[in-house]
């Protein structure tokens, strides 16, 4: 029996829409008062009282002032009044929470990234109950007039515990140079991306359970929790401070692109997937073409019966670049298969570009959610399996045959952006045709360029949970 | 180093499996090929009426435990989801049968419960029998698939 259709009215916007904007502030809260926190959760669904509206994945004819969405951790649910017995519903991961130590070790937020040294508060689980994520279009004063009307309204309920503001690079980058937020998976049901804006990938469509409670997942099967108000149409976010080396990857492509013998822009491209540019390695061989129109940027895949375009070995697109480990697409790999565990990503940058000329120590990177409506099966599956290990991927050779080599010989070590990347074991592997990859170049020895700050599993309820929980805490 | 499984679900006294146990198994078979991680895989069916386990009547009455025993590679826990996406229906249809299955039934929509109740049947996760095994090769099933022929090379 087919999914009913998704009330967009009912499902908070971030969860089915990317934002397009330019400046984001995320604040980190503690309730201080269950029954007023309840009671300002009510008025920011109805937007009243002067205060911005949560927003919802409706379609909307003018673009609003400001985007707002909420989402609550284990121990912010917990001080609401959701009980033990409804918490033990909820995501295993997300009971444990993104400082224990079971988590950290699981995702590799491990020595620097420890959760111990996290800022704004976020090292304390225990304390931090919600985060509230403001969005606007691009002008400053919008961005503080809200803020004030917010700041005025936790006074009683809530302790700011934080705020981290996020600010767009032009054209899309990120601090590593790279045009980001190419790929997301398309969402059976979703409202349709505007054609400008769409680069739809040759994968089919992903289950909607995927995303939301409540409807048919990959498995399938259908992710539900205790109480029912708080189950259909929620989801759950792993928000994460990640802060970007850009000298120590600059120097880090410089070193390795020489011990590769391959310039620069190529090495910056075989580690991502993608060139810096956006084109990717499986369609464009050279860094110096033209970026492709949006519709073609990702429409590519790896496996084919026939060699062009077959890249089972990962000759071009090589097995454990970025992109690659994060979606296999139609590669063989254990357990199922890429549609099994896609994730959607809701990140801006933070702090201002690097000048090389003038060499600075100010925090920068990304900030923002990774989406999904499991964390153990999507963020922390992806986070644990595919960007820390390298023998997920099956058996195969291309049309070639073994003479030309197999895929499982044609990775090693740790995504170069995720991965925990100690010194003495980080590996990147650069293919080339051989029986059992011995013509391959494996480099070494290099270093963990993105540092976790910061980092909460949050619930993000639907607005009929959120109307729960306003009515929750008396 | 691989880990074992060595999965003991005591069929309800007084029941039997439903259907023959092969059937079940060469299900799982099918879905153990598909998920990669499985190095060998059996399936054992115990009389407990018989001092040695071992059914020696085919009237016996039992009480009945299917032994499913396996050596797999990498995390069960991270993997739990996909294995269910493989071999969940053949789970759906032998755990009624099982003392306290009919609880995980159906495991696509208790993943967690489903994954509780394999820990607490696994003999090789509860002590005192979670202690080390013995390997003779540290490589995963897709190290050994790459390296050597699948199939032995026919010599009729």
């Amino acid at each position: 029996m087919p999914d009913p259709a998704i009330d967009y009215r009912d499902v908070q916007g971030t969860i089915l829409r990317g934002y397009r904007v330019d400046l984001a502030r995320h604040f980190i809260l503690a309730i201080t008062d269950a029954p007023a926190a309840s009671a300002l959760i009510g008025q920011l669904v109805d937007g009243a009282g002067g205060l911005p509206r949560i927003t919802t994945a409706e379609r909307w004819t003018v673009k609003p002032e400001c985007f707002l969405n909420v989402g609550f951790t284990a121990a912010g649910l917990a001080t609401l009044g959701v009980t033990a017995q409804q918490l033990a519903t909820f995501d295993t991961a997300f009971q444990r929470g993104a400082t224990s130590s079971d988590t950290a070790t699981l995702v590799g937020d491990v020595g620097e990234s420890a959760p111990a040294n996290w800022i704004g508060g976020l090292s304390n689980g225990a304390e931090v109950h919600v985060v509230l994520s403001l969005w606007v279009d691009d002008d400053p004063a919008v961005l503080e007039a809200v803020t004030a009307r917010l700041r005025a309204a936790f006074v009683g309920c809530l302790k700011e515990l934080s705020a981290h503001d996020a600010r767009a690079l032009p054209n899309n980058e990120v601090h590593f140079g790279y045009r980001d937020g190419i790929a997301q998976p398309t969402v059976i049901g979703a409202p349709p991306r505007k054609a400008k804006h769409d680069s739809p990938d040759d994968q089919q469509q992903v289950a909607t359970g995927e995303f939301l409670l409540g409807y048919t997942n990959a498995t399938p099967g259908v992710y539900s929790l205790q109480p029912p108000q708080l189950s259909t149409n929620s989801s759950y976010g792993a928000f994460r401070i990640l802060e970007q080396d850009v000298a120590g990857f600059e120097a880090f492509l410089t070193e390795y692109a020489a011990k590769a013998g391959i310039d620069v822009e190529t090495m910056a491209a075989k580690v991502c997937g993608r060139w810096r540019n956006g084109n990717p390695l499986e369609l464009v061989p050279d860094g110096h073409a033209p970026v492709l129109p949006s519709q073609q940027l990702n429409d590519f895949t790896y496996v084919s019966t026939t060699a062009p375009p077959d890249d089972t070995l990962g000759l071009q697109c090589p097995i454990g670049s970025h992109i690659r480990r994060n979606n296999p697409r139609n590669e063989g790999v254990l357990g199922t298969d890429s549609s099994h565990h896609r994730i959607v990503r809701r990140g801006m940058p933070y702090g201002p570009p690097y000048d090389p000329a003038h060499p600075d120590a100010v925090p920068r990177g990304l900030i923002g959610y990774f989406i999904n409506a499991s964390l153990t099966n999507q963020f922390e599956f992806l986070t644990g399996q595919w960007n820390q290990l390298s023998d997920f991927v099956k058996s195969a050779s291309g049309p070639g045959g073994s003479s030309a080599g197999n895929a499982v010989f044609n990775i090693s070590g740790q995504d170069v952006f995720l991965g925990v990347n100690d010194p003495a074991a980080s590996s990147f592997t650069l293919a080339a045709v051989g029986a059992g990859g011995k013509s391959n170049t494996v480099l070494q020895g290099f270093s963990r360029l993105v540092t976790t700050r910061g980092g909460a599993y949050c619930f993000l309820p639907s607005i009929t949970g959120l109307r729960y929980l306003a009515g929750l805490a008396k | 180093m691989a880990n074992p499984l060595t999965l003991l679900l005591p069929v309800i006294p007084g029941t039997t499996l439903g259907k023959g146990l092969g059937e079940y198994i060469s299900q799982l078979y099918a879905a153990l090929a598909s998920i990669g991680t499985v190095h060998y895989a059996r399936g054992v069916f115990l009389d407990t009426s018989s001092p040695n386990l071992i059914s020696t009547s085919s009237t016996s009455t039992g009480p009945f435990v299917v032994a499913v025993l396996t050596q797999y590679d990498g995390s069960f826990d991270a993997y739990i989801q996909d294995f269910i996406s493989q071999a969940g229906t053949v789970f759906d249809a032998l755990l009624p049968n099982v003392v306290g299955g009919a609880a995980v039934v159906p495991v696509a929509d208790n993943a967690a419960a489903f994954q509780a109740f394999i820990k607490q049947n696994d003999a090789s996760q509860q002590p005192p029998n979670n202690g080390s095994t013995y390997q003779a090769y540290a490589a995963t099933v897709q190290q050994i698939l790459a390296s050597v022929p699948a199939e032995p090379s026919s010599n009729a």
